[in-house]
């Protein structure tokens, strides 16, 4: 997509531009036109109003924040999403592709003539009579919507739940391990003190104790290992290091292309000087040889057509 | 270069009874195309067709019109142009005949196609404007050459490049001046020996052996003419002092093109007269009747080409334009 250049889009009334105005917004309205906020507050300050460009009457509620840089566009989407209030089935609806195909299109021709105002009346009247016709699927779809809204709802509810748990245990874990440490240290100050062993066997026991804790702290990591590498090479695999088997090949030979003449040899290219074929030729000006010309040039490709296929003969 | 082109492939024939054969088969198909048509009588019948002498005639008149044309054209047109598009005219009238596509639009668009590929840079006003015609006339003819100009590349089979015997002639007095010391001066041949090849074009030569073959017996015919034998040329310069058989195979085939020209004969203006009312009448009554499918235009109807079959011509000549 094209940046909007901040130059070009601007309010047809006052001519406003978002380079002159970086905070300008411009808005759309039921009939595809825009306006600029203040343009929009200055004309509508009564509530309606017309429209300046096409003279449709207008509710200053109805103008929307544009999105798109093509006023058309916005247009269309928010009649889009009125259309499609009323036309909500869904593939499941129709016992056959084709059919819902054709619902589509169906869709698509409202929505593409309320947005180019071709005839809005009888599309009007085609939308009043499917709503008519189609009110209880309508709700029931309405309901299955909201249904589905909360459902999935529901699923990121229970998903945020789910990693705040483990959130707080992993916090949970670490507190009691810094816990655990602290008693183990305590512990060993303690027993200094009070004890009646000698220091050293003290000091051992410390130590025993402070290896099992941090064991058990590393086990408890182990389990979350995870089994496969980001690669997907699963872990504890072993790759052997041994040379990957040679293949046998036939090794290549040039030949050099051989194309069949059925004439005589004609001289190489690079002989006609020396063999004197040049001086027949005309000289080559100066102007040619800048061009890359060269007399050999002309004069190899008249000898090799003079001796192409001289010697074929038909059967 | 011609010994890997699609001239030797598939324009080259074995004798002249196989060009014949052709020319008849085009005869008979025209002529079973009509029947089965459902003809309207209108006193015409089996007589009315042309039969292929009489066409052989009339191709040879627009032939020698063609020639005429491309000599008196402004700008002068180079040799090569003139002789492609004189193959083009003759192969063109083998597999299609006279009676089914006039000869005076087909000789015109032989000509401007050959410009074309032969890189001889003239505007379709430019071309159309050495016809002796009013404006008006000039435009009309032009319009009929640019409708029949798809038709006649689909009937070339999208061979359009024609290997012309010029440049072998200058080869060859290339390698006469170089390795040929016997003989002195060896560009008094060329004036000979270019009239032996204008005149072979207008003969089935070119359909029959290369175009190197047809210069080297135009180099000997001058050379006897001018009383100088090269013999010795052939057997030591072109290496054919051991190989006897294809010596002898190659002064065969000389010997056969010198006939092909001289059994050239002028066309008798009285036939051709004649000719040229059936032939007219033919086009007048038949050619409008025929369903035209997909063989282009019919010629009294001006109808716009089928896209389908420009789109698919354009991408064909690209593959095989160039060989």
């Amino acid at each position: 997509m094209v940046a909007a250049n901040m130059d070009d889009q601007g309010c047809p009334r006052c001519k406003t531009t978002k380079y002159r105005n970086p905070s300008l917004k411009l808005m759309v309205n039921v009939c595809g036109h825009t306006l600029c906020e203040s343009c929009v507050d200055m004309l509508f300050v009564r509530g309606s109003g017309n429209c300046v460009q096409c003279d449709t009457p207008l509710r200053k509620s109805n103008f929307r924040v544009q999105l798109f840089e093509d006023p058309a566009v916005d247009k269309e989407v928010e009649i889009r999403k009125k259309v499609l209030k009323i036309y909500n089935k869904r593939d499941t609806d129709f016992p056959s592709l084709k059919e819902y195909n054709d619902y589509l299109e169906q869709v698509e021709d409202i929505v593409f003539s309320l947005t180019n105002n071709i005839d809005v009346e009888n599309t009007k009247r085609i939308m009043e009579q499917y709503q008519r016709e189609n009110r209880d699927i309508i709700q029931r779809n309405k309901a299955r919507l909201t249904r589905e809204q909360e459902e999935l709802e529901e699923l990121l509810l229970l998903e945020q739940q789910g990693s705040e748990q483990r959130r707080l245990e992993t916090l949970q874990e670490e507190q009691r391990q810094l816990l655990a440490k602290k008693k183990n240290k305590q512990a060993l100050l303690d027993e200094l003190e009070s004890s009646h062993l000698p220091a050293t066997l003290l000091l051992a026991q410390h130590k025993n104790r402070a290896a099992q804790l941090d064991t058990q702290i590393e086990m408890q990591r182990q389990i979350v290992k995870p089994p496969v590498f980001s690669t997907g090479i699963p872990v504890g695999q072993t790759i052997s290091l041994q040379p990957v088997a040679h293949l046998q090949e036939a090794l290549y030979r040039y030949h050099p292309l051989h194309i069949e003449t059925y004439g005589p040899q004609v001289p190489e290219f690079e002989q006609l000087g020396r063999l004197g074929y040049l001086n027949h030729v005309r000289a080559t000006l100066p102007q040619d040889v800048a061009g890359g010309y060269s007399s050999g040039l002309a004069c190899h490709r008249a000898v090799q057509d003079a001796f192409s296929a001289l010697f074929l003969v038909p059967h | 270069m011609y010994h890997n082109s699609s001239q030797k492939k598939f324009w080259t024939f074995e004798n002249e009874e196989c060009l014949e054969k052709l020319r008849f088969q085009s005869n008979q198909k025209f002529r079973a195309k009509v029947r089965g048509s459902g003809k309207e009588l209108k006193g015409l019948d089996e007589s009315s067709f042309l039969n292929p002498f009489e066409e052989d005639v009339l191709f040879r008149h627009y032939e020698r019109r063609l020639l005429e044309f491309c000599a008196n054209f402004k700008p002068v047109m180079p040799k090569s142009v003139v002789g492609t598009a004189a193959m083009y005219f003759r192969r063109f009238y083998l597999h299609n005949s006279v009676m089914e596509y006039h000869p005076r639009i087909i000789m015109l668009t032989c000509a401007y196609l050959a410009c074309k590929v032969d890189e001889f840079n003239v505007s379709s006003s430019q071309f159309v404007g050495n016809l002796p015609e009013t404006a008006a006339g000039q435009e009309k003819a032009l319009e009929q050459i640019l409708e029949y100009e798809l038709l006649l590349i689909q009937q070339l089979n999208f061979h359009l490049v024609v290997h012309n015997p010029y440049r072998p002639l200058e080869g060859f007095l290339i390698d006469l001046k170089t390795r040929y010391t016997t003989l002195e001066n060896p560009e008094m041949l060329r004036k000979t020996a270019d009239d032996f090849l204008n005149r072979a074009t207008m003969t089935d030569a070119g359909l029959l052996c290369s175009p190197s073959q047809i210069a080297l017996t135009a180099v000997l015919n001058s050379a006897s003419r001018a009383g100088i034998t090269m013999e010795s040329y052939l057997a030591e310069c072109l290496g054919l002092k051991d190989d006897k058989e294809t010596l002898c195979k190659m002064i065969d085939l000389m010997r056969r093109i010198k006939n092909l020209l001289k059994k050239y004969e002028l066309p008798n203006s009285d036939e051709v007269n004649m000719y040229k009312q059936k032939l007219e009448r033919i086009h007048a009554e038949f050619v409008n009747t025929i369903p035209t499918g997909n063989t282009g235009p019919s010629f009294m109807e001006i109808m716009p080409s089928p896209q389908s079959l420009a789109a698919e011509t354009f991408k064909a000549m690209h593959h095989h334009c160039r060989s």
